[in-house]
């Protein structure tokens, strides 16, 4: 069973895959974040799937979900680690995900979050004006 | 041998030798990788040139990658359809891709065949695209003759002293 660990740093949770994720480990994956999100004061998600060698469309469009469900819980998520292969598959299958963002590394990732974050709140103070 | 033999033999040295003219992929600075293009762009290719190019950003840890199609000499649908593949393939491992070089005749042909590129950031040179890497990473170039910055339009005549 792939079950996903879940940590939570400076109001940033950090979900490291282990190992390939089956169909079910990622709607576990899906609930458990989002109830973390809904239980927890966090603002960003780190997905870091580096070690995922296998893809199919089902995690393509789950991975798509999941970016969209974090956003709609206040939060934003930076999808680490994407290995060449599984981005090649993703394309090839017409799944750009688009929605989703990414980074090289987890560090970047952290970096990209914050500034994600920051101008998510800048973007409602000028909307609450 | 046979005509027919030598022929075959021919080919097969000179797709040997095409294959070996693969894009190479340039560190132009850390975090910053290249990609010149030359020639048309077909199925094989472009996957070869995918392979190579994302395994460089994973080992680089480059977060820009620049493309240059200054020397793709016709940019029609397929090959628009290749590019926007390496684009997204880049842009799923974490990379922002820039594509540069876009001719008159390029950007003609684009527009009249529909592709859509809005999503992309397209430049007309290299020294275009770099300045923007630069401007993405917080550098900038200065100039050693007074503080004066050095932009993509700047080099051209800098370069005349």
């Amino acid at each position: 069973m792939g079950r996903v660990p879940i940590v939570r740093i400076a109001g940033t949770l950090v979900a490291t895959v282990l190992e390939d994720l089956h169909d079910r480990d990622a709607l576990e994956l899906e609930a458990e974040l989002f109830t973390q999100l809904e239980r927890t004061d966090s603002d960003g998600v780190i997905l870091d799937l580096s070690v995922v060698e296998i893809v199919d469309s089902f995690l393509g469009r789950m991975l798509n979900d999941i970016a969209s469900g974090v956003r709609l819980m206040g939060a934003q998520m930076v999808v680490v680690g994407i290995q060449p292969a599984v981005a090649i598959t993703l394309v090839e299958l017409g799944l750009e995900l688009k929605g989703v963002r990414t980074a090289v590394s987890p560090d970047r990732g952290r970096l990209l979050l914050r500034k994600l974050v920051a101008d998510e709140k800048r973007g409602h103070r000028r909307a609450g004006r | 041998m046979s005509d027919r033999q030598q022929m075959n033999d021919l080919i097969d040295q000179q797709r040997q030798t095409i294959s070996e003219l693969q894009t190479p992929v340039i560190q132009v600075w850390e975090g910053i990788l290249a990609l010149p293009i030359v020639g048309s762009l077909d199925t094989a290719r472009t996957a070869e040139m995918n392979e190579t190019l994302l395994q460089r950003i994973v080992d680089t840890g480059s977060e820009i990658v620049i493309l240059d199609i200054t020397a793709v000499p016709v940019v029609d649908t397929a090959v628009a359809k290749h590019l926007l593949e390496t684009i997204s393939a880049a842009r799923l491992l974490g990379a922002e891709v820039y594509l540069v070089g876009l001719s008159t005749r390029t950007a003609i042909t684009l527009v009249h065949l529909g592709v859509d590129l809005s999503g992309v950031v397209t430049r007309t040179s290299m020294a275009k695209g770099l300045e923007m890497a630069f401007a993405r990473l917080g550098l900038e170039v200065i100039s050693r003759r007074g503080n004066r910055r050095f932009s993509a339009d700047t080099a051209s005549e800098e370069d005349a002293y």
